[in-house]
Parts: C-alpha cells; structure tokens; sequence
C-alpha cells in the first residue's frame, strides 16, 4: 500500500509544555488509522500537525510526496478545503447557517455557485440521513446529527483524507456508533484515507490499525499485532 | 462581606475584566469632563465694564446700561467667542456639550458588556462557593462603581489641569476658554459623588435581568422580531416641526401670544421622538438588510453576515444608537446651516437693492458668528461620531473575543481569515449604510418640514436730495422703496454626503481595527481541549 | 472465568518461591489474591493431588510433629515449565475473562517481577485490541442480525472495560520499573 502520509519526526511545544516529542509515522492510502492514548499525550496536537493546521517546531509532514509543513498559512488553508476534510468533537458548525448552508460551505469557498452547492449539500445530508434537519440551525438539533452534518460537510469537498478528533466524544454510544458507522461506509466508499484521534477504544475498533501515543511519544508495543509469543492459555 | 474581600472580588479577573474597567473608567472621565464644561459655561457671569467692551470693539457704554457685573443684559465681553459672549446661545451651548455624554453613555454601555460572559460565569462559581445572589451582583456593582470613580477623579483632575493650562488671556485681558469660572460647589460634588454612584445604580439595574444560580448563568434574552413601528416615531418627529410654521402663524392670527414652551416643545420633542425612531428602527433594518443580504448573497462571506445579522438584530440597534442620533444632528446642522445662507442671502440682497435705490454704499454683513457657531455644532458632532466609533469598536472586539473558539474551528476546517474578516464587514456595513442615509433623511426631513424658503423685506422712504427739510409729506423728492425678496432653502447635499461620509468612514475604520484582532483570536491554541 | 481454571497456576507460582505445605499454600494464595473469594482447603488439596497426578509437583518431605499431617510439594521442572507457558500465553479476549487477567498478573508480579508482568500485560492488550477489532466488524456488517449486534456489543463494553484496566495497569507498572531502575 502506498503511504499517502508521512509524519517524521514531528516536535511541538506550547509554550514549557511538549505536546509531540518526536513522532514518526506512516499513513497508508486508504486505510483507517486510529491514533489512541491517554488525554493530554499529543493526539490532538499530532493530528493538527499531520491536518496542516499548525506547523511543527521540527520534523516533517509529506503529503503525497509533498513537504507541506513548509506551506504558507493560505496554501494549507486551502488544502483543508479541498483534499482534506476535517471533523471535530463539536462546535465546528456555524450557529447562525442552517444546516444545508453549513454543508454547502466548503464548496462555496472554492468558488462553486449557491445553487448547485446547494444542491450538493443535500445530497450529502441524504447519504448521512440527516435531510430533513437540513434547514434547521445547529442549536435545534441533536448532538448525533450535528456530528452528521458535521460530517457531511467534511465529505462534501469529496477529500482524499479525513481527520477526525474524538468525533463521537461528546455523543452516546448509539448515536455514536451512527456516525462512525457512516464514516466509515462513506471512508471506504470513496477510498478516502481517515485518520482518528480517540481515547476510546471501541471507537478505535473501527480502525484497519491502530497508534499509540504516550507522553508525545508513539509507543511501539501498542500496534497491531502483538509482540512476543501469543500462547493461549488453555 | 467586608469592603476588603468586596474589592479583591470585584478587581479578581483577567486581561479582559482590566480593559473593561480601563473603559469604564476613561468614559466616566469624559462624561465628567463634559458636565463640568457644561456647568462652567452655564456658571458664567457676564462682566460688562466699560474696558473689556472697547476690547470687543464695542462703545464704552451701552445707552442705558450701566457698565457693572454682572452686567443685566447678560453679555459677557469677557470672553473672546460669541458663543460665550451672547446670553441666548449660552445655554445652548451648555446644553449642547451636555448632550455630548450621550455617546459617552453609549461607549459606557457598551464597554460593560465587554467580556461579561467570563464575568457572569465568575460571579456564578462564587455563588457556587457560597455567596448569595445579592453579593454576587454586589461583586459586579462595586467593580462598575469603582472604575467610574476613579475615571471621575481623573476627569476632574483633567479639568482643574485644563483650566490652568488653557488659561490663556489676550492682550486686553479676554480670554478664549471660560477658565475663570467655577461652577458652584454643589454641582462640583454632584458630579464627583454622583457620576459613581449612577455608575454603579445603572450597572444593578443591567443585572436585574441576570439570575446568578450556582449551575450558571440564565439571562433571560429577547427573540421578537424587530417591528417597523418606530417608524411613526419618525413621522411624528417631522411632523411636530413640520407644525411649528402653522402654529406661529396661528398664533399671529388670533392675536394671543403665543406660550413660551411650544416651540421648545415641538422643537426639542420632534427632534427626540425623530431620533429616537431613527435610533428603534435600526433593528429592523439590520434585520431586513439581514434578510435581503441572504437572498442576493453569493460569497460565503455575504451569507455568513447576512445569518448572523438576522439571527440578531438587536445588536446592531443598541451599537448604532449614538452614532445615527449624530448623523441626524449633523444633517440638522446642515440644514440649518442651508436656512442660514439663505436667510443672510436673502437678506443682502434687499440691503444691495435697497442702498442701489437711495445711493448708499453696500456694506456686506458679516455671517462669521454664526458660521463659526456651526462649525462648532460640527466639531460636536464629529467628536461624538469618533466616540461611538470606539464603543462599535468594543462591541466588535467582544463579538470576536467571545466567538473565539467557534471562529478557530472554522479556520481550522479551511475557511481562510479573509472570509471571516470580509463577513464580519459585511455584518457591520450591510445595516450601516441604510441606517446611516436614514438619518440623514430624518435630519434633513425635520429641517425641510420646518422651513423651506425665507422670505426678506424691507420698505423705506429716502430723499433723494441732500436736504431733508425738502422731504415732506407729498414731496416729489421723498422716494418710497419696496423690495420682496423669497429663496428657497436649498438641501445641503454636500454637506449632509459630508456627514454621511464621516459616519461611514468611521465605521470602517473600526472595523478595520477590529479586525487586526481576528488573528489573534483565531489561534489553533483555541481548540486545546487537553 | 471462575478461580478453579487459574486455582493450579497460581499454586505453581506459589510453589516457585520455595517448597510449601498446604496449609500455607491457602493461606499465601488468599494473601496473594485479595479481594478474590477465599479457596476453601479441599480445593488446594484436590488441585494439589492433579498437579502432583501430571508431575508437575511431588511431596517433598513429610513431617509429622504430633498433628494433622503436613506434607510440603515442591515444584517439579515440568510443573516451572508449565507455569512459564502460562505466565506467556495471552488469554482468550472474551466478556468474563477478567479474573484470569488480574490472577496472572499478580503471579507474574510475585514470582517475576514488573518487567515481566509489563510484557505480559502490553501482549494481552494487543490481543484484546484485535479482538475488538473483529467484533466491530461484525456489528458493522452490513445485515448483521439484532442478536448477532447485541452479542458483540456485550463483548465489545467488556473488552473495553478490561482494556482500561490493562492500560491503567500497565501504566502503574511502567511507574513501578521507574523506581526499581537506579
């Protein structure tokens, strides 16, 4: 499988504290990876580095084969418009738009016309089943269908990689399984590579891989397969 | 509570709390400087001796007053302006700088909600530790009361330094500033303890809708819709001066004096009501610029400011409310202005006519006093449209600061800076514009329905020959001159673009300057749960 | 799984740290396993007797001194073995398998020390993570039957609980070999 994302050796500091000490790792095209680890270990931090939301003290991010932490502030704005799409726990969505205007956004940012971003954003909110909120403000609807439409306006630029920030950390279990479930057709659907910051692990569950970060470190005895001998015990 | 713990409450916050209280406090300043102007020049006693009046270049003495102090006709030769000289314009001049606390007020207002949300929730974990409802909104009083006191003791500190420092006298001993006069030693303390304690009075008051529980903060908002009703407010402005003609005439007619609160009445009301309805109107038309702005919106930016100015357009009314009821004084200076011109052209050309007839030389008059008198009315005008500028400048900063992490969000999602920049544009101007030309209709309306054309006239009777013993009755040397003259009052269009271009340009300007604010505020830092 | 599955591995690793007599092996074993329901005589002695049955202990000396009959058993090199494989193996990720973890976790501490029972511990985890890696997919799937949803969900919350237990131990552990290294 190809790597379509690479981080290398990402360090980033806030201030004293050190969010990311060094990380290296390996995002394969199409595949879902989760990011794990307990709260305040860098996951959040690691995936606004890899996402081009903030530039790394040190290290590289290379995006199919470009060295994008190098990009100005308006390169990458515009890459999260387009090629990735980006998708909170919560308050992403603007208050004041309806629920259609939300999804239809992006589009209209990169100059497709009211109309027919219109149009596409419906179609997004019927794939996610969340049409009949589409107008509709944010503040009158549920936690799970924000997250939808939420989700539909990340999908809507049609992006080859998605970044998702405890996406259901706010929701119950069912309405969280909902939006995963969703995420992940519509992942696997269009090819789009995902990677997912979460603390839970059955949201980590969802995932092809998994990462583990401690302390802004990857802990390598957490992937996939395990190490060592795996007698079971009788 | 003690007073100590009181006050370590009050001053306990963050760089938000200590701007909201350097902006109470400079507020309480000018608003303290302004009544003291107004009271000091309202405190003037005339002198009418006969030294200062040949330094105005007047007579010694006046036939039939005494040149004593004070002086019983009012005239103050003391001073060098008009404005101060003349016992008519003196109250107005006092009223006038008094009137100027209006936007003061509005900037006050305004910088109380800077920062209120972090506030309230401060208030609401001290509630949460334990205090009653009553000490907390003590807490948020005593901070409000505090920083206007110490505004009023700089702004009286200011005042006793100006007077020292503008005390200037001329060659003949005239001064330009009345900065040898005090007001009365109530009225010093009146302002001094009062200013505070309405402080902190009007600051209980803006609480009394906010429920401090220990959970949180409930704030009981209005959701109507905005109505076009104060609309009849404005009608009825133009309207009372529309009345003011007829009612004079009708008063003529009859032969009963005419009472003297009428024209106070239908002047100083009209104008109220007028402004006030200019000042009402403005949520409904920011929310019909909202919904207008949505229906032709293509950019992103257009369609974000044009939600958000439906989803609140009360706000717009509360932070253009200074600034429009300038715009329409500004246009009724213009107006009066127009009136003026006219009136004096009017009134020159019956004295050209007039001295072409009898073979006098022309005299042109002088108009500089009242010319002069407007330019000040302006120089008023624009000073209280910069201090409405700096309270919209604070409302922006504090939507920015207080949407901070919603705006990180969205940057963070790909939309650029330059669309949130260009919305919040657009949220500002879209409403701007039609309430500011609206004023500026109001202004100009008010003025028209008053007075459209002036009329001058004069008739004489002159000898045409040098001896006036040869001037009888029935003398073919005794020539009778007539002369009828009407103009219109023209609209000052120029003048009121001016003003409008003023109140617009001020806008912007605090939107740009606001906006140097946007990328602070949209830091990723913003959306660290960890 | 209930006690009797670990009852013998956790005999054998009492029996590492030295020879002993079933009255001691109870009362080391309730010391050892706090909070675990007490193991009543006759289960040490019928567990005993299958462990010495497959050589994997003997009856090292019998002393009598005027009362009940104590004979100490000591480990064989079979039954080391034995508990080696066990100490290794990762359990089977399944809803009530809770109480195999926490057992061999304690014996790996006495009888080996935290580095030992960090390997454990991270081996477990991942197998635990790749089980609920499946039983996601199974919910997921397209068709997937309500029975066949609630079954896996059932595993799924228990898996996820034992995991937070495993990480939270896990980091317990790692702060333990922090103080022991110089």
């Amino acid at each position: 499988m190809t790597p379509i994302l690479q981080g290398r050796g990402l360090v980033k500091s806030y201030g004293p504290t050190r969010a990311l000490r060094g990380v290296t790792l390996t995002v394969a095209e199409g595949e879902i990876l989760a990011v794990t680890g307990p709260s305040g270990c860098g996951k959040s931090t690691l995936l606004h580095c890899l996402a081009g939301i903030l530039r790394p003290d040190a290290g590289e991010v290379v995006y199919r084969d470009h060295r994008i932490d190098t990009w100005s502030q308006a390169r990458r704005s515009q890459l999260r418009r387009g090629e990735f799409g980006i998708l909170f726990q919560y308050g992403q969505l603007v208050a004041e738009l309806t629920a259609a205007e939300n999804v239809a956004l992006p589009l209209m940012l990169n100059g497709t016309r009211r109309r027919e971003a219109r149009t596409a954003a419906m179609s997004w909110l019927e794939r996610l089943d969340v049409a009949d909120v589409a107008a509709r403000r944010p503040g009158e609807i549920s936690g799970g269908q924000q997250q939808r439409v939420a989700l539909a306006r990340a999908l809507v630029t049609e992006p080859r990689v998605l970044f998702a920030d405890e996406p259901t950390g706010s929701l119950d279990s069912l309405a969280g399984e909902q939006v995963l479930g969703h995420l992940v057709r519509l992942a696997r659907a269009q090819q789009t590579t995902v990677v997912l910051v979460t603390h839970d692990a059955t949201v980590a569950g969802y995932a092809d891989r998994e990462i583990v970060l401690r302390d802004g470190e990857v802990d390598p005895t957490g992937l996939g397969l395990a190490r060592g001998r795996t007698v079971v015990a009788r | 509570m003690r007073p100590a713990a009181l006050l370590r409450l009050a001053l306990a916050g963050n760089r938000t709390d200590t701007v909201r209280i350097l902006l109470t406090a400079f507020a309480a300043a000018l608003a303290t400087l302004s009544m003291l102007a107004a009271a000091t020049v309202y405190a003037i006693r005339p002198r009418g001796d006969a030294a200062l009046r040949e330094a105005a270049g007047l007579a010694p003495t006046k036939e039939g007053v005494p040149g004593v102090e004070p002086a019983p006709d009012g005239y103050a030769y003391q001073y060098t302006h008009n404005l101060l000289v003349e016992p008519g314009l003196r109250p107005g001049v006092a009223l006038g700088l008094l009137l100027l606390c209006i936007p003061v007020l509005a900037l006050a207002g305004q910088s109380a909600r800077l920062g209120a949300p972090a506030r309230d929730r401060r208030l609401a974990q001290i509630r949460l530790a334990g205090a009653t409802p009553r000490q907390a909104v003590a807490v948020a009083v005593a901070e409000t009361g505090l920083a206007a006191l110490a505004g009023t003791a700089a702004g009286m500190a200011a005042y006793a330094a100006g007077r020292v420092l503008l005390h200037r006298p001329d060659a003949s001993g005239r001064l330009p500033l009345p900065t040898d006069t005090l007001p009365p030693l109530w009225t010093l303390l009146a302002v001094g303890a009062g200013l505070p304690l309405l402080a902190a009075l009007s600051a209980a008051l803006l609480l009394r809708r906010v429920a401090f529980t220990p959970f949180g903060v409930a704030r009981r908002h209005r959701t109507r819709p905005p109505r076009p009703w104060p609309g009849l407010l404005i009608l009825a402005g133009i309207a009372a001066f529309a009345a003011v003609q007829p009612v004079v005439r009708a008063y003529a007619w009859s032969g009963r004096p005419m009472p003297g609160w009428v024209l106070p009445v239908l002047l100083g009301g009209g104008g109220a009501l007028a402004t006030i309805g200019v000042v009402l109107g403005t949520a409904w038309i920011s929310q019909a610029a909202g919904r207008v702005l949505h229906r032709v919106a293509r950019s992103p930016a257009a369609l974000l400011a044009a939600r958000r100015l439906m989803a609140d357009p009360w706000a717009g009314g509360r932070v253009f409310a200074a600034m429009l009821a300038a715009v329409v004084v500004g246009a009724g200076a213009a107006g009066v202005r127009a009136w003026f011109t006219a009136e004096f052209d009017a009134r020159e050309e019956v004295s050209r006519a007039n001295a072409r007839a009898a073979g006098w030389e022309y005299v042109p008059g002088d108009t500089s006093f009242y010319t002069s008198s407007l330019d000040l009315v302006d120089a008023a005008v624009t000073v209280a449209l910069v201090i409405a500028g700096l309270g919209l400048l604070v409302y922006l900063v504090e939507g920015l600061v207080s949407r901070r992490r919603a705006y990180a969000a969205l940057v963070a999602t790909g939309v650029p800076r330059r669309t949130l920049a260009r919305s919040v544009g657009w949220q500002m101007l879209a409403p701007a514009v039609p309430a500011i030309v609206l004023a500026l209709v109001v202004g100009t309306a008010i003025m028209r329905g008053l007075v459209r054309e002036v009329r001058a006239g004069s008739w004489m009777q002159f000898c045409t020959v040098d001896d006036e013993s040869r001037c009888g009755e029935g003398s073919p040397f005794l020539r009778t001159f007539e002369i009828d003259v009407v103009r219109p009052v023209e609209v000052p269009y120029a003048e009121l673009a001016q003003v409008g271009a003023v109140a617009l340009a001020a806008v912007a300007v605090t939107v740009g300057v606001g906006l140097l604010f946007l990328r602070a505020s949209t830091d990723v830092t913003e959306l660290r749960t960890e | 799984m209930a006690a009797t599955s670990v009852t013998p591995y956790v005999i054998l690793g009492l029996l590492a740290l030295g020879p002993r007599h079933g009255y001691d092996l109870k009362h080391s074993f309730d010391r050892r396993l706090p909070l675990a329901k007490p193991v009543p005589f006759g289960q040490v002695y019928a567990t005993l007797d299958r462990l010495a049955r497959d050589g994997l202990v003997v009856t090292a000396a019998t002393e009598r001194a005027g009362g009940p009959d104590r004979t100490s058993y000591r480990l064989t090199e079979a039954g080391r073995r034995r508990l080696e494989e066990w100490l290794d193996a990762v359990e089977p990720p399944v809803p009530y398998v809770a109480g195999a973890l926490l057992a061999k976790v304690m014996v790996a501490l006495f009888v080996a020390g935290p580095e030992r029972a960090a390997t454990y511990l991270t081996a477990q985890r991942a197998a635990h993570v790749a089980r609920l890696r499946e039983l996601t997919a199974v919910k997921t799937a397209p068709g997937a039957a309500l029975p066949a949803v609630i079954a896996a969900d059932f595993a799924i919350n228990h898996l996820d609980a034992d995991l937070r237990w495993l990480d939270a131990t896990l980091a317990r552990v790692a702060a333990t070999r922090q103080e022991a290294r110089p």
